[in-house]
Order: structure tokens, then C-alpha cells, then sequence
């Protein structure tokens, strides 16, 4: 007679509500007991959360974002990625550095995805959080804020705050729980750890602090997957058609075009492109004079990765690279 | 910074109702009644100046040292009553402390907690806005590691120098800084540092790099050809040559004083610059720290109770001497 009493436990769990935490059913917590609550559920979930927020360095400044698959992958706002296919190095909470690889962007929304390209040491899976995908946060639900607020500092670790949803839109979640530069792109979590959103941005006001909701990147998750940018801005601008810098001066040679020039510094020096190689082919394209190479170029823009098949001394190669922005 | 969010669909929480509302922090009275006996108001005038911690019976309370200093008049709210003429009896550089005495007899100080071992997420209670006769709270929690904040750029004396045939000399002495205070002038010639000989400005920095803001040196000058030497307290470079950030815009009001604490617990609970100073309580109503420092608008650091209790006992046994 057990075996039926069992089943029945099991269907009755599955037809509780989803938000589970008790104290988002009252207006504020009432007595020591919701408290205790409210902080064994934080204690349980901090742990996690923390291993799973990562600090994303830029070239000027930081900004933070959340692991969300083993296989390395994260979600971050898209004013922190600020663009598409570029290499960017993530923070893990033991100040192991990684390299990665800014994916798909929303920059209506400030929403992103980037890819972390190197593995853990012995390809150890990644610390990553559950997304609350059940769209069941409502108004006045407690919350919790972690990110590396000012920047990554190992001694003190990830920066966690509690607080209330206080505003929710189609696209924004407000809380109380305060932020700062560094946050951005950070996790905002429900009391039972599931990420229910990203810090995008702040009111002058403390009380004000703007969070892009998990809906965002659910709704755009496989454009954004195939490095797609979506948009217009504000958050981040779209790069011009045209404007893709590679830094080489040519001359029509025989078989293809040969490179007489190279800038300083420039995308194509970086890529190992010398002065005296003959280019034949861009992205598969046969290049018989320097022209044709402008107008391939005509239709790139900054960030867009292009393959040059080139001659030098005699041996065949291939060389990638990412043009920079003119 | 702003954005503006699209009107359709939006709901909003009612003030009362958010995190630091009255409906929230009602919920927090048992601890609101110990904020209301142990903590301190001070008062230069009818501002409110700092919030303090009492310590004891007979009236001696801690607060943060740099909002109380070269303030004329003190005056302190314990509970509903007030002590004129609050004296500044003992300081601690290091960590910033004050220990004030008001002319009190039955005063209820705080209870210390065992540890200030609080892992993240952990409650904490502190100082909220406050009248002539009540005291409110907020509440937080704890929301970093435990640990030292260096010396915001690194330790120095507070002066400028340049570099001349007869050595470094004085070019400018900083406000608030050591140098002031040990009586350093413009025009002296700094020669050595703990014995150490300096003539460049490079070297002296570099020797400075490895102490830290609090620390005495002795610095051997001469002033007007005649050798002399000084006791210069060391200060965070942040604190005194201060250069604001855009993590500073953003945060509005901060503690002058923010760096260069030999450990702290860091929370959440963002009260001004003047709450600085009141104990932070767990939920048992006991102190695991005092506030110290509104770092910024998402940071706030407290001493940890192991120190605070070391500081009260130790600045208390020295007074009574």
C-alpha cells in the first residue's frame, strides 16, 4: 500500500507552485521566522552563484557576467560585450583568466552571450547557474545581486546585495538592491538561485538600478547563439558597413595583390601579414588587382573575421583575422 | 545614465514596501530596541554629524574619528537624552576611531558578538534615520569576505615636494594629512625616513609603498639649517590627494575616510557618510562590527567585532591609566 501513497507525494510536488518562496506571498517578511528564511535561502544559493559570476575585462575597465552552461557559456549585458566576434578575457571567482569570445548581442535591450574559448584545467565543467525560465518573478519578489562592483578583487570576491523587485516592464527589471560600475552585465537571482536577470544600468538615484530580464535573451537566445547583432542600439552601436580597418597598402601583382605596406600596429600586421606577400584569395574570392580587394572591403565592417590565402617565399597560407575599426 | 522605461505594463512598489521601507523594517524591532539603547547620536549644533557605538556604562562611546575631529562643540543622543560637550578623550588612526566620554552613568552598551565569522547573505542591522526621541533601522546583509583595505594609491606623508641641490623639500603640506598634523613645513628639507636617506621623490615613494596609512615614520628635516625630527602619521593616498572616479559620481555621499583599514566585514546598507559610526548587529541583536566606511554607493565597510572589542577594552584601560 506504500507504493501508491509514494506516487501520489511526488505528483503532489509537481503541482505546487513554481515560486516556491514563502515570504514573496506576503507583503514583508513578518517575524524572525521569514527572516531566517529569507537568509537560509541566501546562504544556500550565494555559494553557488558566486563561483558562477565572472568578471569580464575589457581594454578600458570591467564588467561582470554569469556563467550559464559547463561548457562555458555567458550571459552578460551588451554594453559590456560591446560587439560581435571579439576577444575578450573572463575572471573566474579563483582569478583564473580565460580567454573568450563575444557572441550574439540585443543592443536594444543590453543583452549578450559570450563563449569562453579555453577549458578548465583536466576540461573540468564550468560552475554554471539555472535561468528561472518559467517567467513567474512578479512585483515586490526578494532578490539577491552579485557582480565584481568596481572591479575583479580576489580577497574580496563577488559583491552580493539583497533587495525587491520594485519595478517590472516588458524589458527592465528595477531593484533596490544597489549597483555600481563593474556590475554591469552581472547576475540578478531569485531567492532559490535561478538567474532571473542582468544588471544593465543605474538611476542617479541609489534605490534605482536597472536589470535586463531573462525573457530577453530567452526570446532572442538563437540569434544571439549565432553571433547575430540585433538592432539598433543605444547600448551598443552597430558597426558601419565600409568602416572595416585592415591596415595594408598593395600593388596588382602577379597572381594576386602584393602587400608593399603595412601600418604599425594594424589588424593585418597583428595577423602576421609581411611586406612582400602575395595575397590570392580574401574569404575565397581571387583577388587579380587592389581593387577588388577594396570592394570585398566595401562590404565588411569592424569586427568581421576575413581569410586571406597568401604566397610567401614560395609556400602556400592561410591567415585569419578580425578587421579593426577605421 | 538614465534610461526611461516604457510606460505600458509596468507595475512599481510602493516606497513603504522596498528594502529599507517602513513596512520591511518594521520586522526588525528587536533589534531596532538595542540601536535605540547602545547606539549614539552625535551632534555638532543641530547637525548630525556621525552615529556612534557605547561601549559602556559610564558613557563611552566609539565613533568614527575623522567626522568628529576639529568639530568645536560635540554633543551626543543616547536613547531620548542628550550630553553637551561630548570630549574627544583618545583616537586610533589606524582604524579611524574615536573614543568620546559623555557624562553618563546608567548607559546600556552594546553586547559583542562571539565572531565576526558571517558568511555572505548573512542579516545584519544598523543605524537608520533618526528623531529627538526614536532611532530607526535598515537592514542588509553581509555581502564580501572579510579582509584589509589597503591604503587607497598606497601610503603617504601629505606634502609635495621637489627635488633641490640642498634635497627634497617641502613644496606644499596637504590639509588633514600627517604632515600637517606633526607640524612639517613648507620649505623644510626631509633627509631621511626611519633613518632611511632620501633624495629623491621616486625613492621616497618607493619606501612608502611598503608601509601602510596609519603607520608612524620618523622623518629627520631641516628646517632653516637646523636638523629636527618628526613623528608623521602615514596617510592613503585616496584619502588625501583625492581624484574622483566615475564609480565616485555615481555613488554621491561618501566617507572621506575609506581606505586603509587593517580588516573589515563589508555589507550592503547604504546609509549617508554621517551614519558612519553605529554598531552593525546580527539578528540576535548582538554586534558583530561598527560601521566605519560608505565606500561607495554598493560597498560599506565595519570594523569586525574581534578588533572593535580590542579597540573599546584597550582604549578604555589606556584612558584610565
Amino acid at each position: 500500500m506504500k507504493k501508491p501513497l509514494a506516487y501520489f507525494l511526488i505528483g503532489a510536488v509537481c503541482l505546487a507552485p513554481l515560486s516556491a518562496f514563502p515570504v514573496n506571498a506576503k507583503k514583508a517578511p513578518e517575524s524572525r521566522a521569514d527572516l531566517n528564511t529569507m537568509q537560509n535561502a541566501l546562504l544556500a544559493a550565494i555559494p553557488k552563484a558566486q563561483a558562477a559570476t565572472v568578471c569580464i575585462d575589457l581594454d578600458d575597465g570591467s564588467g561582470s557576467g554569469v556563467i550559464v552552461s559547463e561548457d562555458g557559456l555567458v550571459m552578460t549585458a551588451a554594453h559590456v560585450s560591446t560587439g560581435v566576434g571579439k576577444d575578450v578575457t573572463v575572471i573566474m571567482a579563483d582569478g583564473t583568466k580565460l580567454k573568450a569570445e563575444t557572441l550574439g548581442l540585443d543592443s536594444e535591450t543590453d543583452a549578450a552571450l559570450i563563449q569562453i574559448t579555453e577549458k578548465l584545467p583536466e576540461g573540468k565543467p564550468f560552475p554554471a547557474v539555472e535561468i528561472n525560465k518559467t517567467d513567474d518573478t512578479k512585483l515586490g519578489d526578494w532578490i539577491f545581486s552579485l557582480g565584481h562592483s568596481g572591479g575583479f578583487d580576489k580577497e574580496r570576491g563577488a559583491v552580493s546585495r539583497i533587495g525587491r523587485l520594485v519595478r517590472v516592464a516588458n524589458t527592465t527589471l528595477q531593484t533596490d538592491g544597489a549597483l555600481i560600475g563593474g556590475d554591469s552585465g552581472g547576475p540578478l537571482f531569485d531567492m532559490e538561485g535561478r538567474l532571473i536577470g542582468i544588471h544593465s544600468r543605474v538611476g542617479a538615484v541609489v534605490g534605482v538600478n536597472m536589470h535586463v530580464p531573462v525573457k530577453v535573451f530567452t526570446d532572442n537566445w538563437d540569434r544571439m547563439l549565432k553571433s547575430e547583432f540585433i538592432g539598433e542600439g543605444p547600448f551598443v552601436k552597430k558597426p558601419e558597413i565600409g568602416k572595416g580597418f585592415l591596415g595594408l597598402a598593395t600593388k596588382t601583382a602577379k597572381g594576386g595583390i602584393e602587400v608593399t605596406k603595412l601600418g604599425k600596429k594594424s589588424p593585418a600586421e597583428e595577423a602576421g601579414i609581411k611586406e612582400g606577400d602575395l595575397i590570392r584569395t580574401l574569404n575565397g574570392e581571387k583577388l587579380d588587382s587592389r581593387k577588388k580587394l577594396q570592394s570585398i572591403l566595401a562590404e565588411l565592417a569592424a569586427g568581421d573575421k576575413i581569410t586571406f590565402e597568401i604566397t610567401r617565399d614560395g609556400k602556400d597560407e592561410t591567415i585569419n583575422l578580425k578587421l579593426g575599426e577605421r | 545614465m538614465a534610461f526611461v522605461v516604457p510606460a505600458f505594463t509596468q507595475q512599481s512598489l510602493e516606497t513603504n514596501f522596498r528594502t529599507t521601507g517602513a513596512a520591511v523594517t518594521a520586522v526588525f524591532e528587536s533589534q531596532r530596541a538595542v540601536i535605540q539603547l547602545s547606539s549614539a547620536v552625535i551632534y555638532n549644533g543641530r547637525n548630525e554629524i556621525a552615529y556612534g557605538t557605547v561601549i559602556s556604562a559610564d558613557g563611552y562611546v566609539l565613533t568614527k574619528a575623522s567626522e568628529v575631529e576639529g568639530v568645536g562643540k560635540i554633543d551626543v543622543r543616547v536613547d531620548k537624552e542628550s550630553f553637551k560637550d561630548a570630549k574627544v578623550v583618545m583616537t586610533d588612526t589606524r582604524w579611524d576611531v574615536a573614543l568620546l566620554k559623555i557624562d553618563a552613568t546608567d548607559l546600556t552598551p552594546v553586547v559583542f558578538a562571539p565572531d565576526s565569522k558571517l558568511p555572505r547573505g548573512t542579516w545584519v542591522v544598523v543605524n537608520g534615520v533618526t528623531s529627538r526621541t526614536n532611532r530607526r533601522v535598515m537592514a542588509g546583509i553581509i555581502s564580501a569576505d572579510n579582509r584589509e583595505i589597503l591604503p587607497e594609491g598606497g601610503a603617504v606623508l601629505g606634502v609635495t615636494l621637489k627635488e633641490t641641490k640642498k634635497g627634497l623639500a617641502v613644496e606644499e603640506v596637504s590639509k588633514d594629512s600627517g604632515a600637517e598634523k606633526s607640524g612639517l613645513k613648507k620649505g623644510d628639507i626631509i633627509t631621511t625616513i626611519d633613518g632611511k636617506p632620501v633624495k629623491e621623490v621616486a625613492a621616497l615613494g618607493k619606501l612608502l609603498s611598503k608601509m601602510k596609512s596609519g603607520s608612524d615614520v620618523k622623518v629627520a628635516i631641516l628646517r632653516d639649517g637646523k636638523k629636527d625630527e618628526l613623528d608623521v602619521k602615514l596617510s592613503a593616498r585616496g584619502d588625501i590627494f583625492r581624484e574622483a572616479t566615475r564609480n565616485d559620481e555615481m555613488s554621491g555621499d561618501f566617507s572621506n575616510r575609506r581606505s586603509g583599514f587593517p580588516r573589515v566585514i563589508q555589507h550592503d546598507i547604504l546609509g549617508a557618510s554621517i551614519t558612519m559610526g553605529g554598531p552593525v548587529l546580527d539578528l540576535e541583536g548582538r554586534a558583530v562590527g561598527m560601521n566605519i566606511a560608505r565606500a561607495n554607493r554598493a560597498e560599506t565597510f565595519a570594523i569586525p567585532v574581534e578588533e572593535l572589542r580590542e579597540l573599546a577594552e584597550g582604549m578604555i584601560k589606556q584612558v584610565g591609566k
